[in-house]
């Protein structure tokens, strides 16, 4: 497989059904803080544990800005940098916590070919041991002839 | 809760779909390659259009981009860290909207439940970001496992300095009371 911070996978070799590598996350409070604070969201319940706590949570979370990051950084890691997502659409369900493992896994759900550009929508779900944390579709586009 | 108080609640929520959802937000600092840093930096994101210029001038986008998720953060209000939990962790004073009259009638927890983002095109260094929101709707109260709260939706407009659409953020979030464990209904 080509390396997806040099080039991306070649339009006409994408496929409905194609499955993206999958992506193991290690959650820890650093990746939630530093996710939290990077997206300048400074909701406590993303950094102090006591004010998580009081709101029912059993510790902080990640913040909805860092979950799309992640999804977009789990796309373009497999389509590259010519890829440019169009649409990240995404239901969040049980929370994402430190101490789990978060494992993101997708696949090509359609392919269509828009003048130059192919437009992929791929179907992602990120999972821990809880549950889903996310699930959701990206849409992005590709040169069709590069 | 009486049913008084509900229904008075809920006029009061009905009376802000359609309106504004505060004012028009004026990002802090244009698209910077600084704030993208911290950001590459904190998901460990290896796409390289975000901080390298030779690969991203080499390619589709002719230049460095911001990673796309970052939208949102562009135009975050600035914080006040001291008093943050105090103010129910509202990060900065709000003018009255749904979710701080929410927070006055104790449905004080807050949880993102759905995001749809658009993308118009991808911003580099310099753009300059306004944001406007508009309440989409509110949920009658509704039981959950989290608790009882209500279901806010909005839906959030980005402009550059040509006041061209760059992208736009459908956001629903939760606000709800705990559902405290000593309850008899926490196992609902």
């Amino acid at each position: 497989m080509s390396d997806p911070t040099k080039t991306s996978p070649n339009w006409s070799e994408i496929a409905v059904g194609d499955a993206l590598p999958t992506f193991d996350l290690q959650l820890t409070a650093s990746v939630i803080v530093a996710g939290a604070i990077a997206s300048r969201d400074f909701m406590p319940v993303h950094h102090d544990k006591d004010y998580a706590n009081a709101q029912g949570a059993p510790d902080i979370f990640m913040n909805i800005l860092t979950t799309n990051g992640y999804v977009s950084r789990y796309v373009t890691d497999w389509a590259g940098p010519e890829a440019m997502i169009e649409k990240i659409a995404i239901r969040l369900g049980v929370p994402a916590l430190p101490g789990a493992t978060m494992r993101f896994t997708g696949s090509v759900a359609q392919t269509e070919r828009t003048g130059s550009f192919g437009r992929i929508e791929v179907t992602i779900c990120g999972t821990t041991n809880i549950g889903d944390h996310v699930t959701g579709t990206v849409v992005l586009t590709l040169p069709a002839d590069p | 809760m009486s049913d008084t108080v509900s229904e008075e609640l809920k006029a009061r929520l009905d009376a802000f779909v359609g309106q504004p959802m505060g004012g028009l937000s004026t990002a802090p600092d244009p698209v910077n390659v600084a704030m993208i840093r911290h950001w590459v930096d904190a998901l460990d994101d290896q796409n390289p259009i975000y901080l390298d210029d030779a690969v991203a001038s080499a390619g589709r986008f002719g230049g460095i981009v911001a990673p796309p998720a970052m939208l949102q953060t562009w135009t975050m209000g600035r914080p006040k860290i001291q008093g943050l939990a105090e103010r129910g962790g509202a990060p900065t004073t709000f003018e009255t909207n749904p979710i701080s009259v929410l927070d006055e009638a104790g449905y004080v927890a807050t949880r993102a439940t759905d995001s749809e983002l658009e993308f118009e095109r991808y911003l580099a260094p310099g753009d300059e970001l306004e944001s406007s929101s508009v309440v989409e709707s509110i949920s009658d109260e509704k039981k959950t496992a989290l608790g009882r709260g209500f279901f806010v939706t909005w839906v959030t407009t980005y402009t550059d300095a040509k006041d061209q659409i760059v992208g736009r953020q459908l956001f629903r979030v939760l606000k709800f009371k705990p559902a405290v464990t000593s309850s008899p209904e926490a196992d609902a």
